[in-house]
């Protein structure tokens, strides 16, 4: 198959995988919107309002990440519970395109919740065409990011019965611990650097910065709070995670 | 050129509790454009022979060409020429049967035309056009496995593997799926499947091999396995006999009205007239293949070392 045949399958992919499921099952939105709302609420109930817009922000930013933890429930669920991974692999088609189909049905199915909070997001703060243009570039390599991670884990999985609570440690300690509905000023000056423990802190920075929210300096390591270190990062990230995943990926059993 | 070549095939599940030696040094060849059946008990190997060849599965020495590529080292290649209905596979929850069968062809390369024809054609052969618009998770376990079914035979690919492909199906369905299997084979693709039902092994393939505990015990075709378990004719009893007074002349089973004997042709006289003499029921038959496959496959259990039967 050409280049341009596997691109055209991996957006077949991801009409019938993300776009047909997401249309068929409408509850699956409320799924996705429901976690980083409630969260966003109880921020506007208990917060100051300027922490708000950190909140919504942290919307977004949940709703990319989320997009990782997708991806590790159907990768493993396609490959042990429907053998599907195997028939799609078992064809021209190649891996790394089954991957990339898959990766981009999640952003089908989170796209209507990203949306959602970039419109509660415009409502509190002034969301100009480069501001909005600096967000996608930021949800795009979370979602890469998040996505690559993902897959990822995935393959160490051989039983449906470990998908859950993996899943639940790794996303939850990647979207929920880290400033990511919280600005990182409320982390004590001296620590800041030791958020950039989780890929997902660099995210919700540049988020930051591309919404024009104020970003803390780190002492310890200041250069982390540059934005090319911090998009070189996530980017490199990507690649390793990818890489490492194509190396375990169960195509075929040992 | 041969479509499948193995060569010493040999595999090794290493778990932590135990080593299960699941093929053992297997040799097979399969001609194009065959359509060739597996034929073996639960266990016997057949999953993981076609999880090899297809490259799903590591072998632990041994190899297997497809089409004169090595699955191990080519698997790229090999891929590109063939279509797999794994066990117990499972269609997308909320896809149709033509959508399964047109997307997959779609991913596959082939043009909106193209796969919009299979799909009709696959579909209308295997009698599933009343369901073709009804999501999967809605339809029977059979019309589940009949989707997949469709949308792997609707590749056309050259090598086409189904294993155990008419799990879960009625008597019905199953003969439509057999149909729309030959007439694959018909266009030219070789196709591998595995059964565990005689009637389909027997009905459809054109060649089949009895695998038993990872040995080969038979490759041919189906009337010469019936031949080559040396038992020409069946006998019905009425009940009368005991099992130890028909032990010496082949088989005995228990059945539900009296004692069945696979055996010779020459014992047949004798063994009339004594049932006759005793007023014992008595039907004559010819073996099926579910008896040669059941005395071939016996002998091997009872014989501790199955490959000195192959
Ligand atoms: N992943 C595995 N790990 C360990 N043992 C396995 C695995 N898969 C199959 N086996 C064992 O290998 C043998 C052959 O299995 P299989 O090829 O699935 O047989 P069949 O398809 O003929 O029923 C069986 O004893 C089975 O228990
Ligand atoms: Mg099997």
């Amino acid at each position: 198959m050409t280049w341009k045949s596997q691109a055209n399958a991996i957006f077949r992919i991801c009409y019938f995988n993300g776009f047909l499921a997401l249309r068929r099952s409408p509850i699956l939105l409320v799924a996705i919107v429901l976690t980083p709302l409630s969260f966003l609420f109880f921020l506007y109930v208990i917060a100051p309002r300027s922490v708000l817009p950190f909140g919504i922000v942290g919307g977004v930013m949940f709703t990319a990440l989320f997009t990782g933890n997708g991806m590790m429930n159907d990768c493993a669920y396609f490959r042990l519970e429907r053998q599907l991974q195997q028939v799609f692999v078992s064809s021209p088609l190649r891996p790394l395109s089954w991957i990339l189909g898959m990766a981009l049905s999640e952003l089908a199915w989170t796209l209507p919740a990203l949306v959602l909070f970039i419109i509660v997001l415009g409502l509190v703060v002034p969301v100009g065409a480069l501001t909005l243009l600096a967000l996608v570039g930021v949800i795009l390599l979370t979602w890469l990011l998040s996505a690559s991670l993902g897959f990822l884990i995935s393959t160490f999985f051989r039983q449906l019965r470990e998908i859950w609570p993996v899943g639940t440690v790794v996303f939850t300690s990647l979207s929920v611990l880290p400033p990511i509905f919280y600005p990182l000023a409320a982390i004590p000056a001296g620590f800041r650097w030791a958020a950039f423990v989780s890929p997902s802190t660099y995210a919700s920075q540049l988020a930051d910065h591309a919404v024009g929210l104020p970003v803390p300096t780190i002492s310890v390591v200041p250069l982390l709070s540059s934005i090319p270190v911090e998009a070189t990062g996530m980017v490199l990230l990507t690649l390793l995670f990818t890489l490492v995943a194509m190396r375990l990926a169960r195509w075929r059993e040992p | 050129m041969d479509a499948l070549v193995a060569r010493s095939l040999s595999k090794m599940y290493r778990g932590r509790h135990r080593t299960v030696p699941a093929l053992d040094n297997v040799d097979m060849t399969i001609a194009k454009g065959r359509l060739f059946a597996f034929l073996g008990r639960n266990g016997a190997g057949k999953t993981t022979f076609i999880k090899i060849s297809s490259a799903l599965l590591m072998p632990t020495a041994g190899s297997v060409q497809l089409f004169g590529v090595d699955v191990v080292d080519h698997a790229r290649e090999v891929r590109e020429q063939i279509a797999i209905v794994p066990q117990e596979g499972k269609p997308f929850y909320h896809l149709t049967p033509r959508e399964h069968v047109e997307e997959y062809l779609r991913v596959r390369g082939a043009s909106a035309e193209t796969a919009r024809t299979r799909a009709d054609e696959i579909l209308e052969g295997m009698g599933m056009l009343p369901y073709e618009e009804i999501p999967a998770m809605v339809l029977s376990g059979g019309l589940q496995q009949r989707t997949l079914v469709a949308m792997v035979l609707a590749t056309e690919a050259p090598f086409l593997f189904l294993d155990e492909p008419t799990l879960g199906m009625d008597p019905f369905a199953r003969r439509q799926v057999w149909e729309v299997i030959r007439r694959a084979a018909r266009k030219g693709s070789t196709v591998l499947l595995t059964t565990h039902y005689l009637d389909e092994a027997e009905q459809l393939s054109e060649e089949l091999a009895v695998i038993e505990g990872g040995h080969v015990l038979y490759q041919g075709e189906a009337e010469a396995l019936k031949s080559k378990v040396r038992r020409e004719v069946r006998l019905q009893f009425g009940y009368g006999f005991t099992a130890q007074e028909l032990a010496s002349y082949g088989e005995v089973y228990a059945e539900r009205n009296g004692l069945t004997l696979l055996t010779t042709r020459n014992h047949v006289e004798e063994l009339t007239r004594r049932a006759l003499e005793r007023k014992i029921a008595v039907h004559i038959g010819p073996v099926t293949l579910e008896e040669a496959f059941l005395t071939l496959v016996g002998r091997a259990i009872e014989d501790e070392d199955p490959g000195a039967l192959a």
